[in-house]
């Protein structure tokens, strides 16, 4: 018990025992996060399968259940092909970036109380920052393919992740002014204030713009136009193949936890559970944080799914007029209405 | 404008209700069939595999007159006779390409003595062409394993007609039907 409050918390006087504490918990944050990745794909075969009376995978151990398995080796042992008109030092870093500024975001998430790996008070603009750098990779791989389909889907992925990063930032601003912090505990801490343990209520607006936005930041239905299948074949992954493509693979899933985490943290209280809940029921305490956390991630990562199986995919001047003329503006007008409510009380 | 649309675009209310037409498909049983355990039986009178019908003295049905061979209209069928004995016409080879087989039944229907037969056997894939060259041998053997015995003789009554039978005078025509019994 002793060991693992000084993991969780960090605060050994001994700095050489401190960095060794932050290894681990990068080491467990990344190994979670990585089966998290695996399972992520599964389970969207398989809720798009059912949603479509299909049945999803079936034949790789009970129900499947191994299939990422199987095509996590399959990715490993594959040919790595570099087509030879591309630009190759580009072409091998654009998948390292789009990964490693991905997997970057996890190092400031709170997962339960006290575990977060870097406790800084500019949590959500490092997010912000790290999940611009990401179109970085995507820009690069589709410039360095030399293929118009990559390239075509390089553009759309910057365009689009351009306009509605303005959008989620703003969305966003909502819950920065009602918790007066950037850090994302202190956020999940604030929102305990309210009976309801969410800023999701007084924040709705900010919620709706953030998921629609948290969409097109991912690439994901209905704003899946970098990766448009039926026209760009795959996008800006066209002529990547293997463990590279797998890379990409992994950053998209890795980039749609990280979004749905945000909007736990920010929207949905975080580890915690309203305190109204806590006090019809007491025994709700003894839940372990993370369990809600979990919980809560999951049910936005079906989200995902859930849309995607719903809605076809936007045409891309409508993508481009949702995210200026529609979502900024609302996400300015409820900065300006929270701000004069966060005055008046 | 109507209050009624603006207020369907706000609330996505088109979006929702799509949303929960797939939450609700998701708890319904799939359509798909898991093959290679579960199979779907092949329908009464399914055209599939072919087979020559054995007697039950254990020959052959098919006298070698060769009218399937005639009538078939990827002319996949071969059938080889020669004299024997007694003037008798023995079927020495009867093959039938499979992989050229359209299955349109025309050899059943051309078969004056229900000789030819095409089973509702349908699984039959194999990683050779020659495999699937089916000699008299291989023929004979398929009316074995799939439709001997009563199975058969069913199959005879409601889908491999017509028949010799079928192609008989009605009885009120009149024809010389042989010299009148004295009385």
């Amino acid at each position: 018990m002793d060991i693992l409050e000084t993991i969780m918390y960090t605060g050994s006087s001994n700095w050489m025992l401190n960095i060794v504490f932050i290894f681990i918990k990068i080491a467990i944050v990344i190994g979670v996060t990585m089966l998290h990745v695996a399972y992520a794909t599964y389970f969207e075969r398989k809720v798009i399968g059912h949603m479509q009376v299909r049945l999803g995978p079936m034949r790789v151990g009970y129900h499947g259940i191994l299939q990422p398995i199987a095509d996590g080796m399959k990715l490993f042992f594959k040919e790595d092909i570099i087509p030879a008109d591309s630009d190759k030092p580009v072409f091998k870093t654009a998948p390292l970036i789009a990964l490693f500024a991905t997997m970057s975001s996890l190092a400031v998430i709170p997962f339960f109380e006290g575990f977060v790996i870097a406790d800084i008070n500019i949590g959500l603009l490092y997010i912000f920052a790290m999940s611009s750098l990401a179109a970085y990779g995507v820009v690069m791989a589709g410039w360095a393919s030399n293929s118009k389909y990559s390239f075509l889907g390089g553009l759309r992925s910057s365009a689009q992740l351009i306009s509605y990063e303005v959008a989620m930032g703003l969305s966003l601003v909502g819950v920065m002014i009602l918790s007066g912090s950037l850090n994302l505990s202190e956020i999940v801490k604030g929102q305990q204030e309210y009976w309801h343990g969410m800023y999701l209520i007084p924040q709705f607006v900010a919620y709706f713009v953030f998921v629609v936005a948290m969409f097109a930041e991912t690439n994901r239905t209905p704003f899946d136009l970098p990766e448009a299948e039926s026209e760009l074949v795959a996008g800006y992954f066209v002529e990547y193949s293997g463990m590279r493509f797998a890379l990409f693979f992994a950053a998209e899933y890795i980039g749609m936890i990280i979004m749905a985490s945000i909007a736990v943290i920010c929207f949905w209280g975080g580890w915690t559970i309203p305190p109204v809940l806590l006090k019809w029921v007491p025994a709700l305490a003894a839940v372990p944080g993370i369990v809600w956390f979990l919980g809560k991630v999951y049910f936005h990562i079906f989200l995902y799914y859930w849309v995607r199986a719903t809605v076809p995919r936007y045409r891309y001047d409508k993508l481009m007029s949702l995210g200026w003329k529609v979502l900024i503006p609302l996400a300015l007008a409820n900065i300006v209405v929270t701000s004069i409510v966060k005055y008046a009380m | 404008m109507t209050i009624k649309d603006i207020a369907k675009k706000v609330f996505l209310i088109e979006i929702l209700k799509g949303m929960t037409l797939t939450l609700k498909m998701m708890f319904t049983h799939a359509v798909t069939r898991q093959y290679p355990e579960k199979k779907r039986p092949p329908f009464p009178g399914f055209r599939g595999l072919h087979a020559l019908v054995r007697n039950p003295d254990g020959k052959a049905r098919c006298v070698g007159c060769g009218l399937c061979a005639a009538v078939c209209p990827s002319q996949c069928i071969y059938v080889y006779t020669s004299e024997g004995a007694d003037h008798t016409k023995i079927v020495d080879r009867y093959e039938i390409e499979v992989l050229r087989c359209v299955y349109c039944a025309f050899c059943v229907e051309a078969c004056p003595f229900g000789a030819v037969v095409l089973t509702d056997h349908f699984e039959y894939s194999d990683y050779s062409r020659d495999a699937l060259y089916m000699d008299k041998e291989k023929l004979l053997s398929n009316w074995d394993k799939f439709m001997a015995g009563k199975k058969g003789e069913e199959y005879f009554d409601k889908f491999w007609r017509p028949r010799t039978e079928d192609f008989t005078t009605p009885e009120n025509q009149p024809i010389f039907r042989g010299r009148r019994p004295e009385v």
